[in-house]
């Protein structure tokens, strides 16, 4: 195996990291979400999820599972680097689509240590770089430590630490920084797997430094280049 | 507990089936702290509802029941029953997606509006004022549609093909809004009920059209806009009384009248905030004046609304700002038109504050908290709700509610409030704690 060892732009780095995980068009899977407190009790909630690959940013929708509670509600979301996403909530019980205020990414999915804004595919234009990654051996590894700064205003973060595989440019480790730039929280990303020629994540364990809680995010049943258009994620889809 | 036994026999049938399945099971009671004399201090309620839906491909079928059974239909004493006590098919569908089209035939909800506290324009299903008057829920109703759908849009003929009654509990429940007793001249005090058979001069079975657009916009303040026309039934519904004499009763009836209507429900978001608007006008076509009735005239209603978000105030909640503004009035003035209070509409000038609070927690525990007042009639109701989970499948809603009912005029909550020992007496105020507990599956 060869590994490289040149020096790399923390900007080069990125759009190296964010090349291995595009071009798988678009994505269906399962998701469950295992969510433990500072005691250790775990709650499950498990997820239906679709995304389609846009350049000028992803459209996702999700569907819960569980609870049995909000069984059937749905989420639209529509990704823009430029501007504020759009997004839908669908409430069954209601039978109600909500048009929601997206402005804010940084609040808590679903009661998780992941915010929304964790949850959106990486995007190379919505973070500021400068300077070189670095070089630093992690357990025996060799890996780049890179720093981004979020350019959103409405991010929930000062700046992200990421730690990439040299070798595979896939991102191991992120730091996450507050708003009074403290070490909020930490993912470490595991269980990558080639899905036709395309790296896809296969575990996320969100771990909050500040209160102690964890959760930890498994995609089951991935498929990718499912031949899904934009009419699967139109507003129609939220009442089917 | 008939009703619910039914459906609670049809539950678990299905656990060994292979359709998709959700619903509950529930208590649901309240306690009212004040209440005129003669009605019921509390009542405690067994509800489960059901949802069954089928999909094959492009063909998707739902069935979804509700009952419940309140406590006092369970009495020998028939003078307590108050009628709370049913089972009710709120959806049996089948839907047919084609590329870009839908069609839809049998029976179901539909939810129209952008307003959080009461949606001027959510007109299609009729309301069961059985379940809690404080928040009716809807009945389904049967209609065929189709709808195409455009690239960020859709466009829906809707044919809804009977007019379902408006039900209501019986007195003494505390939510029945006619007095027991009414006075009527030359009769003297008669006894007053409520009849949920509706009368009109066309076939119940007369089709209502709509004709609905709607969709969103991409620009950088985005808005969902939907326009609805709509020829037949109106669902503002007027009331019929029927004195006789002999047997000293007064019988309630709503009474059907046909109209146009334009409705509009638009969300316009700014940043944090979400602007709302809803409104319609509605043309009156066939409600004629005669010696015993008042006519229902030409009306416009509106509502203006407010949703400013704030987030991460403590920890990971957010807080949700609520203004809404509501607006009820007639074309016609004159003594001939039955006015807002015959019609039994609740909010005429109306503006309500509150706010959401919402702990984004794992339990997705919420408050929802606020007042609204009515400068037209000077009345004045507060509500507290509060919204957790146990255990993932046990759901638990507290609330609390407030009304100071007008002491001028007689709004369903004054009559509500009006005291038979007493009948000189200003209207109780209505005061109750709530405690709802489900059980999801």
């Amino acid at each position: 195996m060869v590994v490289n060892v040149w020096a790399i732009s923390n900007y080069d780095l990125a759009k190296k990291s964010d090349a291995v995980m595009s071009g798988y068009e678009d994505a269906k899977a399962e998701m469950v979400m295992t969510l433990i407190n500072a005691n250790g009790q775990e709650r499950q909630r498990t997820m239906k999820s679709m995304v389609l690959e846009k350049k000028g940013g992803d459209k996702s929708l999700m569907e819960f599972l569980t609870p049995a509670d909000v069984k059937g509600t749905k989420f639209l979301s529509y990704e823009h680097a430029d501007k504020d996403d759009d997004q839908w909530l669908y409430l069954p019980a209601l039978k109600r689509v909500k048009r929601i205020a997206s402005k804010n990414k940084s609040g808590s999915f679903m009661g998780s240590e992941f915010s929304y804004e964790d949850l959106t595919a990486f995007n190379i234009d919505k973070y500021n770089y400068s300077g070189d990654a670095e070089e630093v051996t992690v357990d025996g590894k060799k890996m780049y430590k890179s720093v981004r700064v979020p350019k959103s205003k409405n991010s929930g973060y000062t700046k992200q630490v990421a730690w990439v595989a040299p070798d595979t440019y896939l991102t191991m480790k992120v730091d996450y920084y507050d708003r009074k730039k403290e070490l909020l929280k930490t993912a470490t990303f595991s269980d990558y797997k080639k899905i036709s020629g395309i790296w896809r994540i296969g575990k996320i364990e969100m771990v909050n430094h500040q209160n102690d809680k964890k959760t930890i995010l498994v995609w089951k049943n991935e498929t990718i280049k499912n031949g899904l258009t934009d009419k699967d994620f139109s507003k129609r889809v939220l009442k089917r | 507990m008939r009703p619910l036994l039914g459906l609670a026999l049809l539950s678990s049938l299905l656990y060994s089936g292979e359709f998709e399945y959700k619903g509950y099971v529930g208590a649901d009671t309240q306690a009212y702290l004040s209440k005129p004399d003669g009605k019921h201090p509390g009542n405690l309620t067994l509800q489960q509802q059901l949802e069954l839906k089928y999909s094959e491909g492009d063909f998707e079928a739902a069935l979804n029941l509700y009952a419940q059974e309140d406590s006092y239909d369970l009495y020998r004493d028939k003078a307590v029953h108050n009628d709370r006590s049913f089972i009710r098919l709120d959806e049996l569908y089948g839907k047919y997606y084609f590329e870009n089209d839908m069609l839809f035939g049998g029976r179901n909800i539909r939810f129209w509006g952008a307003l959080e506290v009461n949606n001027i324009v959510d007109t299609f299903n009729t309301k069961d004022f059985r379940t809690d008057a404080l928040d009716p829920q809807k009945q389904g109703a049967w209609n065929v549609a189709y709808t195409h759908y455009f690239e960020n849009s859709e466009l829906s003929v809707i044919v809804k093909l009977y007019e379902e009654k408006q039900e209501m509990a019986a007195y003494p429940y505390v939510y029945y809004f006619f007095p027991k007793q009414i006075p009527v001249a030359g009769v003297g005090l008669t006894d007053a009920t409520y009849d949920a058979n509706r009368e009109s001069e066309e076939s119940l079975y007369r089709p209502t059209v709509y004709l609905s657009y709607s969709g969103s916009t991409e620009s950088d303040y985005p808005i969902d806009y939907a326009l609805v026309l709509q020829h037949g039934f109106d669902s503002q519904r007027a009331f019929s009384t029927v004195v006789d004499p002999l047997a000293r009763t007064t019988i309630f009836k709503e009474r059907l009248y046909l109209a146009n209507k334009v409705s509009t429900y638009n969300t316009m978001v700014v940043g944090s905030t979400l602007l709302k608007l809803e409104g319609l006008i509605t043309d009156v076509i066939d409600d004629n004046v005669t010696s015993v009735r008042k006519r229902v005239a030409d009306y416009y209603q509106f509502g203006l609304g407010v949703e400013h978000t704030l987030t991460g105030l403590i920890g990971d909640a957010d807080l949700g700002l609520l203004a809404e503004y509501y607006y009820y009035d007639t074309f016609d003035h004159s003594d001939a038109i039955a006015d807002d209070l015959a019609l039994f509409q609740i909010f005429q000038n109306d503006l309500f504050l509150g706010f959401r609070y919402t702990f984004n927690d794992v339990a997705d525990s919420s408050i929802l908290a606020g007042a609204i007042v009515d400068w037209q009639y000077h009345e004045q109701s507060y509500t507290f709700k509060y919204e957790t989970r146990f255990f993932d499948v046990l759901s638990v809603k507290a609330d609390y509610a407030y009304i100071n009912p007008s002491k001028t005029d007689p709004t369903a909550y004054a009559l509500m409030g009006f005291n038979a020992n007493d009948p000189l007496a200003d209207p109780s105020p209505h005061q109750r704690v709530g405690l709802n507990l489900s059980y999801h599956f």
